[in-house]
């Protein structure tokens, strides 16, 4: 943890509680057990506390206003990340949730709706051409046949399970992320740091709203956010946040690389 | 050396991991894995290159860590067999937390040994996929 010694205001890092002597000016000071809001009367303060100490917008919307507090979580998330993230409150983990959940789930199930009902024929026909041959025509086939539902109870089935799916996401992501940033040693301040990058991170994927190129913008958005969450929440340098957002897509996921580079080649085959 | 120690109710975020979990383990319990939607997982990487992926296998060993058959779970991957143990484990306790349990898991110092055995566990896991083939 961090301290801050009372005579000389130097700030230094300990690993311990109690009394113990400045190590710039030698001063005995005590480190009390739990950080101290105030600092007129304490030996210690804290910097774990974000700058602002407020918490986002989000997490004070009982003063904005639900609206409010919601519409500039968002905006600050889009256009000033490393503000909003350095205002993150570690102790609102369940706040974060319902921030993500409201984000993503009617965002995406808005795209899925449209995507369904407005762009799938083109969207069919394309998956139908791509599958007619290559070493992934048997997933795009079945992808096909899914898509085909657009029953009402389909679409009931889909709005019940977007919330479900996107808790499960967060939870997955974070998780992952966590394992990481742990691996490569840059998780200083627990998963309750990374999960709050990932949940404000994921604003951008209101542009799931968007059929077709909505979502692929949104999460290529996402990584990049949730890597400046990540420096920002877990006070570590800009190359290891990096790193720990990319080292899962890297080595779970550089199959997209791969299909990326194999779907242009499969393009250029279709009539 | 205690493994426990007391604790409160659980925290948002011990419930909404053991939520993802037990909703991993309960899709793999449920939904047939040659049909939609878990039959559209297949892995790309394998498919573009003929080798497994790391997470490659994992919807066989939860699927067969869901039946309780956890030989074939670590035969389909060693680590999704882990990680889905582990959910199960976490799920499970956090309910008794739930119920009462005053008690949590001690966490542990992450030192440059346990990432370098948790590196080696993931290169690992790899190896048999490609030596055993992934499912």
């Amino acid at each position: 943890m961090l301290a801050r010694c009372p005579s000389c205001r130097s700030t230094f890092e300990t690993e311990r509680t109690g009394p113990q002597e400045c190590p710039s000016c030698g001063k005995p000071l005590v480190v009390p057990d739990a950080p101290v809001p105030s600092t007129t009367q304490s030996s210690f303060s804290s910097t774990d506390e974000a700058p602002e100490g407020q918490g986002t917008p989000w997490e004070r919307r009982a003063d904005l206003g639900l609206w409010r507090g919601w519409w500039e979580t968002v905006v600050q998330g889009l256009f000033e990340p490393g503000r909003l993230f350095r205002s993150a409150r570690l102790d609102r983990g369940a706040a974060q949730t319902g921030f993500a959940l409201v984000t993503v789930s009617v965002p995406w199930f808005i795209g899925q709706m449209l995507d369904r009902f407005l762009v799938r024929p083109w969207t069919q026909h394309l998956i139908e051409k791509l599958g007619g041959a290559g070493p992934f025509a048997p997933l795009l086939q079945k992808i096909a046949a899914a898509g085909n539902d657009n029953s009402p109870r389909a679409t009931l089935l889909v709005a019940m399970l977007t919330p479900i799916l996107v808790l499960i996401g967060l939870y997955v992501n974070a998780a992952v992320t966590h394992v990481a940033a742990l691996v490569l040693g840059q998780a200083k301040r627990g998963f309750a740091a990374t999960f709050a990058a990932c949940a404000y991170a994921s604003a951008p994927l209101l542009l799931t709203a968007v059929p077709g190129c909505g979502a692929p913008v949104g999460f290529i958005w996402t990584a990049v956010l949730t890597g400046v969450g990540l420096k920002e929440t877990h006070r570590i340098a800009p190359g290891g946040a990096a790193a720990a957002v990319l080292a899962p897509y890297a080595l779970l996921c550089c199959a997209a690389c791969v299909l990326m580079v194999l779907g242009g080649f499969a393009m250029r085959g279709v009539p | 050396m205690k493994c426990v120690v007391r604790a409160g109710p659980p925290s948002a975020h011990a419930l909404g991991l053991a939520a993802a979990g037990l909703s991993l383990l309960v899709a793999a319990a449920v939904l047939p894995l040659d049909s939609p939607p878990l039959s559209l997982f297949a892995c790309p990487f394998r498919a573009a290159t003929s080798l497994p992926c790391l997470a490659c296998g994992c919807t066989h060993a939860f699927a067969a860590v869901a039946r309780l058959r956890l030989a074939d779970a670590l035969m389909a991957s060693p680590l999704g067999a882990l990680v889905a143990l582990a959910c199960a484990a976490h799920a499970a306790w956090t309910a008794l937390r739930l119920c009462g349990l005053r008690y949590a898991p001690k966490g542990f110092a992450v030192t440059a040994g346990v990432r370098l055995g948790a590196a080696a566990v993931l290169a690992g896991n790899w190896l048999f996929l490609v030596l055993h083939g992934a499912p």
